[in-house]
């Protein structure tokens, strides 16, 4: 049986604990809201950027010199880009991206194709090492607030890669926000053009998304200015660009999310876990009262 | 000029900048100068930094600080996707100098290669044209 201050001492160490969870999750909370608005700010962008690609894509009709739209005639080296936190403490937000890179990634090697990673946030990237996997190289710094300029980093990280001949395939991963306690992993496609995500049918977002895309009879007629080819020289980096920032923000809002929704969690069960302890304390205290008792009364008897 | 209006959208990585009818858009983009009017035909082309005008009616035009992006005409709507896009009230001047300065030394002194010229001659026109329009006034159009 513990004794009473042992009781009361973990019982002071779980409040404290309680006390930083709180913290944490009204912190997550706030972020979340200002995450969760710029991930709205970018859809229309984002959305409009990725319906031109796919009707310059279409008008240029695959015939181009430009490296980034190449298609190597080679399916070997498949880059993989996981983005997850700097930071844990987020339940499986950061675990449930590496799970499914590292599946990807054996698939990849089942079909003798070469994985090559890449990582946003320290957490994917000190997992990768931790299991013996070689990441090609690391991003971090930036994952809960990311910038416009971090996802250009890495876009031309991946495409100069791509254009380089060093990847064959370039495929993302991250957590596609949803709301605080549902976070999905999303897997893109975004080089080659032709395999990419924006090549199928209508995304998701595209409800809200202004409707100004040209029916496909209209397309025909469409003036482009320059050429469309030149146009896709500058657009496809750019839809890459965004593709990524979209990638890094919504995981940023996914990270709020999950680490709100485990900090609230975290909270709760140190209340039960002090209520059991107060019990467990107050148990103790009756016994030794009792034990007391028990001494006076005993000793009383022995007198008379 | 009394114009019909239509449907002009700017749409950037933070949000939405405009949203409303105009009679007007004048930018540039790579080919040259553009105005577009109402029932312009079917367009898609891209756009240079420069000094983004809507005429929204009679005097002043709206103008903003505009980099590279695209311009996209269809349905009778025109919508732009910018990087970037600033008021000129925003833009600060000093600032501004002070970078393209930065740039300009770097161009003139780094032997580096091609690609990162290419970026940073893009960037020193976005600066140029941003710092054109954070010194004109507004009067002396």
């Amino acid at each position: 049986m513990p004794s009473q201050r042992d009781v009361r001492n973990r019982i002071a160490s779980v409040q404290n604990i309680r006390t930083i969870t709180r913290a944490m999750e009204m912190v997550a909370a706030a972020r979340l809201r200002r995450a969760e608005q710029r991930t709205a700010a970018l859809r229309p962008y984002a959305d409009a950027i990725r319906r031109m690609t796919r009707s310059a894509a279409q008008a240029a009709g695959g015939a181009s010199g430009l490296p980034v739209l190449a298609e190597h005639e080679t399916l070997q080296r498949v880059g993989l880009l996981l983005v997850a936190g700097d930071r844990g403490l987020a339940g499986a937000f950061n675990s449930q991206i590496v799970r499914a890179g590292v599946a990807a990634a054996a698939a990849c090697e089942a079909e003798g194709l070469t994985p090559v990673f890449f990582a946003s946030g320290r957490r994917p990237a000190g997992s990768l090492q931790f299991r013996g996997l070689e990441v090609a190289q690391a991003f971090t710094g930036f994952s809960e607030r990311p910038a416009y300029a971090d996802a250009r980093r890495i876009a031309d990280r991946v495409v100069d890669a791509y254009t380089a001949g060093e990847l064959d395939r370039v495929e993302v991963f991250y957590n596609g926000y949803i709301s605080p306690i549902s976070q999905v992993v999303r897997r893109e496609t975004l080089l080659p053009l032709s395999q990419a995500s924006v090549m199928g049918a209508e995304e998701d977002g595209s409800g809200e998304a202004p409707s100004s895309g040209e029916e496909p009879k209209q397309r025909a007629l469409v003036e482009y200015e320059p050429d469309p080819e030149v146009i896709l020289g500058r657009l496809v980096p750019d839809y890459i660009e965004v593709s990524i920032y979209r990638a890094l923000l919504e995981s940023a809002a996914s990270e709020h999310g999950a680490r709100m929704t485990a900090m609230r969690n975290a909270s709760e069960n140190a209340g039960v876990l002090i209520e059991d302890l107060t019990l467990e304390m107050n148990r103790a205290r009756q016994a030794a009262i009792t034990q007391e008792i028990l001494e006076v009364v005993a000793g009383a008897e022995g007198l008379s | 000029m009394a114009h019909t209006p239509f449907q002009v959208e700017i749409l950037t990585p933070d949000g939405s900048v405009f949203d409303d009818a105009v009679e007007m858009v004048s930018t540039r983009t790579t080919v040259g100068e553009i105005g577009v009017l109402a029932n312009h035909a079917p367009l898609l082309a891209m756009l240079e930094p420069t000094e983004l005008r809507l005429y929204v009616g009679e005097g002043e035009p709206l103008r903003f600080a505009q980099s590279e992006g695209y311009i996209q005409v269809g349905g009778n709507r025109a919508m732009l996707l910018v990087a970037e896009m600033h008021r000129p009230s925003e833009l600060d001047a000093g600032a501004l100098r002070e970078r393209l300065g930065e740039l300009e030394r770097e161009l003139a002194g780094a032997e580096r290669d091609g690609e990162w010229r290419g970026a940073a001659l893009r960037e020193q026109r976005r600066l140029q044209a941003f710092l054109r329009v954070a010194e004109r006034p507004a009067a002396a159009r």
